[in-house]
């Protein structure tokens, strides 16, 4: 039995897939790859959950820890590569906000059928 | 140590750049040639170790050890560098100091060279960051900060429709592909729990499931988009003519390698080592079957040498015609890589295997030149429509003479070093299969049509758009003749620069032995 | 320039900013101790200076941000965390040289002054994270300008 948040990221990656192919206004662009990468980091996030007899685990790092000792930690190191990949994709939305906007002065669209000025 | 160096003197140029350009004009380009300079320096050192020992340097970030505390398998990160990576290091700062040295006439009238420059240096240290990392994860972040850097610095010319369509393409299709590789790493995580290369090739090798297989599949794609093979070229063709021609230079030269071939060869070899499996398929233990990838690489290989070489024939812009011709050259390094696989563990395989080492270091030069020759005519001229652009030969000699060379080289022509790369692949899959060896020709003929006719170009009657043309100033040539130097000087030793640097190379990356996966089996055994 | 916010929203921004800032630098300043850090602290910082744009218009901004210090502020957080992954060099690249015998931040874990260079590579990465995405709404927001 596949858990019910991988059968969820996987959808949103494959509905970010279909938004990439079949949109073609630009921020919808944008929005469909961070879709796809929104449904990555939902898989990474959900591969460090873990319940251990029912109860449910805490953050790694908290400063009340001690009084929780015995509950089960969710996985530190998913969190760390989600967080990275977090900050990666700030990286390349505010530079595709900051293109996006170019394109729109100098083509007045937004449109990526009509940026074909270059041949090919 | 010195690794850790090649990763912090960019990282301290490009951090201290805003602060440096505050004290003074030109200070920043200075500062950018010492950063790189720097940086040249160590990677050579670090290539001459390596090469000297033949041992592979594994080198952990944060302790002394990759191994976790009273457990028995790496819990940190780790820097993994054999042959192959120091070579390609090597390449890189080289190229990257040339760039930088170019870019100081050539980028003299534009605005925002700090930001210029901080970027080029970030491009430098992802590259760089990509091929000494021995973590899957931390080779991803590597690669978006590469790619960033360069989605900026195609678009670097925001003041044109051309960098800003360019930049748009290529950010898309770049993150499309980030995606996919990322999603890779995740179900290589979910399934075997660790990050770390080497361990993974063992792990993978025990339990070799549909997961590792589907994660190969998308490694494969997004890492086929990076390195632009043929069905998904077209943001290539678009992307290297619209940045400045320092910058087409990296991206040619160098993006596409680091970013794309190395990290197909690195993937195949290292983490789904082909020796392994066939180890295991021999005890009817479950194996990942590497005959597959293998084809499937040299499928596209195929398509992209016939394709790329044949587009550059009809193209009328000279930087478009340099970019189907590196979609082309990419297309014989993957050859070189999939007939690797294919003949695994045999006389072929390594010999395709040095090829293909030899043509990324080869081709990395040869089409820096070419692109810094474009970059000349352009910033002298004016213009890249080779209609426009006969008889630059008296006019230009040494520009001329140049790319003569570059071109030569790049088709093949015996004194220079693209003959001796070309040669061995030609050599390597003929005795693998004779078919590919006649495709490989008919590439070189097409590539040999395109390049003659831009020389005819250069050579013809004088037009009226370059009377007033004029060489381009000293910091512009001298890298030019620098790189054509080096060309001229590996051609003239062929087979000794074979034997010396990439035979060995390409037994390091094909690990008969498991070296990459002893180099930390070592640290397990002691704990 | 004028603004086109009107008075309830200055009102609630000028109320409400120093909140979000202050809540920021808990963020960053616990890093170490709580979920959080260096870059979600930034972060919420930077969304202070959002609201800022919003409430009281670029002309306002264009007066209070100054481009260059920003950017060099970003070098600096940039070269304080490349400074302190250095310092354990001897040992390797980001060894925690100061946790196990530095002479501040040694504390018992769970402190404030504790986890050795954790604490400062979260103040240098908020530093850098705050200036870096302030600088890049800034820009963003200076674009609704090309057509006089």
């Amino acid at each position: 039995m596949i858990p019910l948040q991988f059968i969820t990221a996987f959808l949103m990656v494959f509905m970010g897939i279909y938004a990439f192919l079949y949109k073609r206004n630009l921020i919808k662009l944008i929005l469909a790859l961070n879709l796809i990468d929104a449904g990555i980091h939902l898989l990474l996030i959900s591969l460090g959950y873990r319940l251990e007899n029912g109860i449910l685990p805490t953050a790694p790092i908290y400063t009340g820890y001690e009084t929780l000792k015995g509950t089960p930690m969710v996985g530190p190191i998913p969190q760390a590569l989600v967080l990275t990949s977090i900050v990666i994709g700030v990286c390349v939305l505010s530079l595709a906000m900051a293109l996006t906007i170019n394109a729109y002065r100098h083509y007045g669209t937004l449109d990526v059928n009509k940026l074909r000025r270059l041949r090919g | 140590m010195t690794l850790p160096f090649l990763i912090i003197i960019p990282l301290f140029g490009a951090f201290s750049m805003p602060i440096v350009s505050l004290l003074g004009k030109k200070i920043k380009e200075y500062w950018a040639v010492i950063v790189s300079g720097a940086t040249l320096a160590v990677s050579a050192k670090i290539f001459y170790t390596v090469w000297k020992t033949n041992e592979i340097i594994l080198y952990t970030l944060g302790s002394d050890s990759p191994i976790g505390k009273g457990v028995k398998f790496p819990i940190r990160i780790v820097w993994e560098v054999d042959l192959f990576g120091a070579l390609l290091a090597l390449t890189i700062a080289f190229v990257g100091f040339l760039a930088v040295i170019y870019s100081l006439g050539y980028m003299k009238h534009d605005t925002g060279l700090e930001k210029y420059y901080t970027l080029i240096l970030i491009l430098e240290l992802g590259m760089l960051g990509i091929v000494i990392t021995g973590d899957i994860f931390n080779f991803y972040v590597f690669l978006e900060i590469m790619s960033i850097a360069s989605y900026a610095l195609v678009a670097f010319r925001n003041d044109t429709w051309e960098g800003i369509e360019a930049g748009i393409k290529y950010m898309f299709v770049g993150s499309l592909a980030s995606s996919f590789i990322l999603l890779g790493i995740a179900l290589l995580y979910g399934q075997y729990g660790t990050l770390t290369m080497s361990y993974l090739a063992i792990k993978i090798a025990e339990n070799p499931t549909l997961v590792a297989k589907i994660a190969l599949a998308f490694f494969i794609g997004g890492l086929l988009f990076k390195s632009g093979a043929v069905p998904v070229h077209m943001w290539l063709a678009d992307a290297h003519p619209a940045a400045p021609s320092s910058i087409s230079a990296m991206l040619s030269g160098l993006v596409i390698k680091a970013g794309g071939v190395y990290a197909v060869a690195r993937i195949v070899f290292g983490i789904f080592n082909p020796g392994l499996h066939a180890y295991l398929r021999a005890f009817n233990a479950p194996a990942v079957n590497m005959d597959v990838i293998g084809w499937v690489i040299v499928f596209f290989a195929c398509l992209t040498l016939l394709v790329g070489n044949a587009m550059a024939v009809v193209q009328t812009d000279m930087k478009r015609l340099f970019a189907f011709s590196s979609v082309g050259q990419i297309g014989y390094i993957l050859l070189g890589i999939g007939i690797g696989t294919l003949a695994y563990g045999t006389k072929a395989g390594e010999l395709a295997l040095a090829g293909a080492i030899y043509h990324i270091v080869n081709h990395a030069l040869i089409k820096a030149l070419l692109f810094l020759v474009a970059g000349a005519v352009i910033h002298q001229v004016g213009t890249k429509n080779l209609n426009e652009l006969s008889g630059l030969a008296k006019k230009m000699p040494l520009t001329t003479f140049s790319f003569v060379i570059g071109a030569a080289a790049i088709i093949g022509l015996p004194p220079l070093n693209g003959f001796a790369s070309k040669w061995i692949i030609y050599e390597s899959s003929a005795m693998y299969n004779p078919v590919l060896a006649a495709i490989a020709v008919v590439g070189t003929v097409f590539s040999l049509a395109a390049y003659t006719r831009v020389l005819f170009t250069f050579l013809g009657r004088e037009s009226d758009m370059i009377k007033e043309a004029k060489e381009p100033e000293k910091s512009m040539i001298i890298p030019m003749l620098i790189l054509v130097a080096v060309i001229i000087v590996m051609g003239l030793l062929p087979w000794q620069i074979s034997d010396k640097i990439m035979v060995p190379t390409a037994r390091m990356l094909e690990q008969l032995n498991g070296e990459y996966i002893m180099a930390l089996l070592k640290f397990i055994g002691g704990a | 320039m004028k603004s086109d916010m009107g008075l309830i929203v200055k009102t609630m921004a000028r109320a409400t900013i120093p909140l979000i800032g202050i809540f920021g630098a808990y963020v960053v300043s616990h890093g170490h101790l709580t979920p959080g850090g260096g870059f979600q602290g930034g972060a919420t910082i930077a969304g202070a200076g959002v609201l800022f744009i919003i409430a009281f218009g670029v002309g306002e901004a264009k007066k209070r941000i100054n481009k260059s210090l920003y950017s060099a502020l970003e070098g600096l957080g940039g070269l304080v965390f490349l400074g302190v992954a250095m310092l354990g060099l001897s040992v390797a690249f980001f060894y925690n040289t100061l946790w196990h015998n530095g002479p501040i931040f040694n504390g018992k874990p769970g402190t404030l002054l504790s986890a050795g260079y954790l604490p400062i590579m979260n103040l240098a990465v908020g530093l850098k994270v705050y200036t870096g995405l302030m600088s890049a709404v800034f820009a963003i927001a200076l674009f609704r300008r090309w057509r006089k």
